[in-house]
């Protein structure tokens, strides 16, 4: 330590701590929850997204192309499990209409509010082209290619085709940087759990997402009474209690249930629907706007 | 002589767009948590060691800030200090004259396991991370120490060649 101090002198070590104490005052500040953006940030962000947006969008045509290569003969057994699904859709569709309309005569018969006709309505997607990764352990985080010009706010939710991504932390006029869920935290300040809950049982099932164990690769779920029916093998979604958080997107597959640490509720790890690699196109879930 | 000043600012620009649009896409999916590589930075040690570390320490500030601004996910700082402050201390340490192929390569070791765990700490101390230093040892700090030893191979000729002309020509300028 004698040395170092000796080879960086008075005045360099001078610096070194006052250039420490400037770079902790600047992290802690940025840290916590801010309201929006300062101008140069956006500014840096929008015009590097920019050129990020030419280069990422050709590279994974290139990839893409050699991937798709690999992948011609699944695609025939892939076709026909499409076709099975379609099946169910077209019969589901029918069932789920006469449901719909059941529900708006229901609704209308009860004299819902405004408030609880919106929440009941679905959701718009948005579809978002990634145009940049960071995997940095710590601060795994996506660019995407929409900004507040195109209606993206702070906390919306970011799916891909198969489940839950990620919320956008940060949002600038023409890009935002999405926070995966790989970095859900109970102490991280800006991090929020998830209400889940499990598909097909919605009233019975809730727990918590609220930590992702990087060693097991999976999600860990809380606060799950003793007396739930969650099970293994059982599929998780957002139960959207809480009202910012939109309801039934896919989280994951429960893989074990076992006690929680002090034995009064249960905990489950939930293996992700999304494999959080190779991204292009996401989906921004935009809830609907309530009328004050 | 304008233009040769910028062609590096515009070459680092270069290597961050690919590290962030092109390389993720050559990474196999099991390896991109594990492997995180630093282009920038390591042409930033290039350039301290090869250069002047006042001009690593500068590059070293602003595209690590540039990394913070654009990859925005917890907080702004930890990219720019470790990146400014390792690249310095690097050109303090590995400047003499001419430094040979193995000392720069090692060089390259040591900045890279700095720089890893400079942003360990600091993710340590506002309690961001839960992993013990040896997990993140064997997790992504030594992989990367491997990727960029092979990075700063692949560029060392022609990277040197450019970074000591640039030098030459000026130290002939100022003589003449």
């Amino acid at each position: 330590m004698l040395t170092l101090f000796k080879l960086l002198g008075n005045k360099r070590l001078f610096f070194l701590l006052m250039g420490l104490i400037l770079f902790i005052a600047v992290m802690g500040f940025t840290l916590g929850p801010r309201a929006g953006l300062s101008w140069p940030e956006k500014f840096t962000k929008d015009t590097v997204g920019f050129v990020q947006y030419i280069v990422y969008k050709p590279v994974s045509y290139i990839t893409g192309f050699f991937e798709d290569i690999a992948n011609l003969r699944s695609l025939q057994k892939e076709n026909e499990e499409l076709k099975i699904a379609l099946a169910h859709y077209t019969r589901d569709k029918a069932r789920y209409n006469s449901i719909e309309q059941d529900n708006e005569r229901y609704s209308n018969l009860l004299k819902f509010t405004d408030e609880q006709k919106a929440r009941n309505k679905d959701y718009e997607y948005r579809i978002a082209q990634v145009i940049s990764v960071s995997n940095d352990p710590d601060n795994r985080s996506l660019v995407i290619n929409l900004g507040s010009q195109n209606g993206i706010k702070n906390g919306m939710a970011v799916t891909s085709d198969k489940g839950l991504v990620g919320t956008v932390s940060h949002v600038s006029n023409f890009t935002s940087t999405v926070k995966l869920l790989t970095t859900l935290d109970p102490k991280d300040p800006n991090s929020n759990a998830i209400a889940a809950t499990v598909q097909g049982n919605e009233n019975k099932s809730f727990g918590m997402i609220e930590s992702f164990d990087s060693d097991k690769g999976m999600f860990l779920m809380t606060k799950i009474k003793s007396d739930d029916p969650l099970k293994e093998g059982d599929t998780i979604i957002s139960s959207g209690l809480g009202g910012e958080f939109p309801r039934f997107m896919v989280i994951g597959k429960v893989v074990s249930r076992q006690k929680g640490s002090y034995g009064l509720t249960d905990t489950a790890y939930i293996e992700p629907a999304t494999e959080f690699s190779d991204w292009n196109e996401l989906f921004v879930v935009i809830t609907p706007e309530v009328p004050q | 002589m304008g233009k040769r000043r910028y062609l590096l600012v515009l070459l680092l620009f270069g290597l961050f767009i690919a590290e962030g649009s092109v390389l993720p896409w050559f990474i196999p999916p099991l390896w991109q948590t594990r492997l995180i590589p630093h282009l920038v930075f390591i042409v930033i040690l290039f350039v301290a060691v090869y250069e002047n570390r006042h001009k690593a320490l500068l590059l070293g500030l602003l595209f690590g800030l540039l990394q913070d601004v654009v990859y925005y996910g917890a907080m702004i700082g930890p990219y720019s200090f470790g990146m400014g402050f390792t690249a310095y201390l690097i050109g303090l340490i590995f400047k003499f004259g001419r430094t040979p192929l193995p000392l720069m390569l090692f060089a390259i070791l040591t900045g890279s396991l700095m720089l890893d765990s400079i942003l360990f700490g600091i993710y340590k101390l506002f309690e961001l991370d839960h992993h013990a230093y040896s997990w993140a040892l064997m997790n992504h700090m030594v992989p990367n120490m491997i990727f960029h030893f092979i990075f700063a191979l692949a560029v060392y000729v022609p990277l040197r060649r450019y970074l000591e002309n640039r030098t030459s020509r000026r130290s002939q300028e100022e003589k003449a």
